[in-house]
């Protein structure tokens, strides 16, 4: 009796090994294939088209690209200064945004929070953004034209209001009797208390920050600026975006050498995700804390 | 227990959040709408001498390019002696041209060329949105050169309402409707190219390659560029019988060569001789390289057979035509320049445009660089390009490529050849005709997208058209194809009896 509930339970299991061994190839495959496309001959990819195992070895992609790695090095300083300034001051203008309408004596909280909750619902859709942008701020081809548009989203305030809303208001008042200034009470204790949320949502906003090309795509003209992802995005969708109309183009002659080849457009992809897949597990480890952390202590 | 609960929870309200700003992260800044475009300043027309004055011109390229600083300023060279202009280049990438423009566009960006085509920014919308403006008075007066190197057919295709709104960076116009068959099959089974003048003539070499040529496709088809070709079965663009003079247009859905060619495609899918995925492949890559045996052009203009033996890995093809040369509206605007509606200075944005299009030198200066950093020359008018120059651009999307360079590979007399050839081309009936759809929009939106779900299906052969056939026709006709049909007739009727009056 007992043997077969083991027994079935082995099956289950390894239904379920099964089950997930498939899912872990059927999402690692496409990666190793673009492993395997950029390390392919460029002729051999044209004449034998894509394989999982290289038909025959070339770096030449890599060579290519690394012997002029000015644009790519570049993208990833843009990249790399948008993601930390934006995280930094997108956590320092949400955390003071959320703690002043957490407060349970401050009068205009409602009003404040209706206010940010409407922009969840009605934006001012493209057009007028790509005016206030362009036009009053004159923030063309500026790398604060990729940072100022995420620096404060109603839902992360709405988020961290919610966590520090539970920061017993006494606390508060006893630091005020204390003496301490609104200034200090807000760096030197509800900050550090609500560590857990600024860990998670931090993560978030430097994914957001990491991942972000359309603005960049909209507002920086200048090569000099352009972040990671839209170099990505660039090749990749121009190369798309090509061969959807070729039912046009092909009268146009247009030269695809021009574009990079199929081996350098994958060593490219791995150049500019390769990093962060292997940065990210490390520092997952901590941001996986730091929430446990905060769910212990609620 | 307690901690695993917790745990649930947080890992629940990330979850949520994930999915909330993959959704939503576009209108974080809430920013305050204000105040459209403000009115374009008035035209400076001063004539005698002309104030300096600085122009912007938006085109596509394949890739921006490191050394576009240098070629502008080598351009401002050439340009600001002649017109007292200079301009400011701003090419990006195909990819995100129609996006990035249509934003501005729509701001009220003040800009002065920008680049067009019925592919990437649309013309036709961008003209009826008012984006563009007409510019008759303009060309007459300041591109005469350039109005007199363009055929007339190639004019009249840009006109909406009778009015230009866009310069036509004249190149290839043609359309020829053909078959490529792999040489190296077509000499091994004995197909006689010139013989072949209908799909049918080419049954008997799909047979033998299906049934000696194991794992090779005998004729690749692909979906989008898969068509019904009206002018191959003596119909224009529109439906109309060519010849007829009552310009009655037919619904080709219902035509019984519509039926004959389903009917062989579907016969050909049954026997093996098109890709099984023929429905859903968007186009020959270099992944079908060497797995068939010939596939559809649309486009046979003069030494094609080269540029496509470097694409199929080096394969040589030879080219069956199966329609005469003819010209579409399509193949007309499929790269324009237009003077933007916010522009400051039209008059100078023409007498820019008459430049590139008459000045060699500027032209080859944009479309190829400078000798020996970015290009070398192989003879007086044939170039070769350095792929890792530092400058790379599409001769198309400046001006007249005829008065360019050709490149390496290219026969010596190509433009010659391709002049001639387009202004030899058939000019359909209908040709100029404008269908505005603007009285049955939602009809032929609804029409379009039964298209777009059983075109390929039929064309491909992939489904029986015995079911799918009179399926779709009913679908088109409660779409309101017979609406759009009715409005088609209305607006041809009132061209015709227009041309008529002008004689």
């Amino acid at each position: 009796m007992s043997e077969t509930a083991l027994k079935r339970n082995r099956f289950g299991n390894a239904m379920i090994h099964l089950f997930f061994a498939l899912l872990s190839i059927a999402i690692v495959a496409p990666f190793l294939l673009i492993v395997s496309v950029s390390l392919t001959d460029e002729k051999a990819l044209v004449e034998f088209g894509y394989s999982f195992f290289p038909s025959r070895f070339s770096i030449i992609a890599y060579d290519f690209i690394l012997r002029t790695p000015g644009a790519l090095l570049r993208a990833y300083g843009n990249t790399i200064f948008i993601t930390a300034a934006g995280t930094v001051l997108s956590l320092l203008i949400t955390s003071m945004v959320a703690y002043t309408i957490s407060r349970r004596d401050y009068r205009l909280r409602v009003p404040l929070t209706v206010y940010i909750f409407f922009t969840m619902l009605f934006s001012g859709g493209l057009v007028p953004f790509y005016i206030l942008m362009t036009q009053y701020l004159h923030l063309k081809n500026s790398l604060w034209a990729i940072i100022l548009p995420g620096m404060l989203s109603p839902f992360y305030v709405l988020i961290m209001k919610g966590f520090m809303g539970k920061i017993p208001h006494e606390l508060i008042e006893s630091a005020k009797v204390d003496g301490a200034s609104e200034w200090r009470i807000f760096f030197r204790m509800i900050l550090p208390l609500s560590t857990p949320a600024l860990a998670t949502l931090g993560l978030f906003i430097a994914f957001n920050y990491w991942n972000e090309w359309f603005n960049a795509l909209l507002f920086i003209d200048s090569d000099r600026l352009v972040p990671l992802q839209l170099l990505l995005v660039r090749i990749m969708n121009t190369l798309d975006f090509l061969r959807n109309n070729s039912e046009y183009i092909q009268s146009l002659g247009l030269d695809m050498s021009q574009l990079p080849n199929e081996s350098m457009r994958m060593a490219l992809v791995i150049l500019v995700a390769g990093p962060m897949m292997f940065i990210f597990p490390f520092f997952q480890k901590y941001f996986v804390q730091g929430m446990t952390v905060g769910s212990l202590k609620g | 227990m307690k901690r695993a609960r917790y745990m649930g929870i947080v890992l629940l309200g990330l979850a949520m959040l994930a999915t909330a700003c993959g959704s939503g992260s576009g209108g974080t800044a809430s920013p305050s709408a204000s105040g459209g475009a403000s009115a374009p300043a008035s035209a400076s027309g001063g004539d005698g001498a002309l104030p300096e004055v600085t122009l912007t011109w938006y085109y596509g390229v394949a890739q921006v390019s490191p050394d576009q600083q240098l070629i502008e300023d080598e351009v401002n060279k050439i340009i600001k002696p002649k017109i007292n202009a200079t301009v400011k280049l701003k090419p990006i990438d195909f990819g995100s041209y129609t996006t990035k423009l249509n934003t501005a566009s729509a701001a009220g960006e003040k800009f002065d060329l920008v680049w067009t085509a019925n592919w990437a920014f649309n013309y036709d919308e961008n003209v009826k949105k008012g984006a563009f403006l007409p510019l008759d008075e303009l060309i007459d007066k300041y591109a005469p050169e350039t109005k007199q190197a363009i055929p007339q057919f190639t004019w009249d295709a840009t006109k909406h309402q009778g009015k230009i709104y866009a310069v036509p960076n004249y190149q290839t116009v043609i359309s020829r409707y053909g078959i490529n068959v792999i040489k190296e099959y077509a000499d091994k089974y004995g197909l006689d190219t010139s013989k072949v003048k209908r799909y049918e003539d080419l049954e008997p070499f799909f047979e033998q390659v299906k049934k000696n040529e194991p794992g090779i496709v005998p004729f690749m088809l692909v979906g989008p560029l898969t068509k019904f070709h009206p002018f191959f079965y003596g119909y224009d663009d529109y439906g109309v019988k060519i010849g007829d003079e009552s310009y009655k247009t037919n619904s080709m859905e219902e035509s019984p060569e519509y039926k004959q060619f389903v009917e062989l495609m579907h016969r050909w899918f049954e026997k093996g001789y098109i890709n099984e995925d023929a429905s859903t492949v968007k186009q020959i890559d270099s992944s079908y390289n060497g797995k068939f045996a010939a596939s559809i052009e649309y486009t046979m203009k003069p030494g094609y057979e080269a540029e496509i033996k470097a694409k199929n890995g080096g394969r040589d093809i030879v080219g069956i035509p199966l329609t005469d040369v003819t010209t579409t509206r399509t193949s007309n605007i499929a790269t324009l320049t237009a003077i933007s509606r916010t522009s400051k200075n039209p008059e100078r944005a023409m007498m820019l445009l008459e430049l590139v299009n008459t000045d060699s030198k500027l032209f080859n200066l944009l479309s190829f660089g400078l000798e020996g950093k970015h290009y070398d020359k192989l003879n007086d008018n044939t170039v070769k390009t350095k792929p890792n120059g530092g400058y790379i651009a599409s001769n198309w999307v400046f001006g007249n490529v005829f008065n360019g360079y050709l490149i390496e590979g290219q026969a010596p007399d190509t433009w010659e050849v391709t002049k001639k050839l387009n202004e030899s081309a058939v000019v359909q009936p209908t040709f100029g005709f404008n269908f505005d759809d603007t009285s049955v929009k939602a009809e032929n939106a609804n029409v379009a997208a039964i298209r777009a779900e059983y075109e390929p299906l039929l064309f491909t052969g992939t489904v029986d058209p015995a079911e799918y056939l009179p399926q779709y026709l009913d679908k088109l006709k409660k779409a309101g194809s017979e609406k759009i049909q009715a409005e088609l007739q209305r607006q041809l009727d009132a061209w015709v009896a227009e041309k008529k009056k002008n004689g």
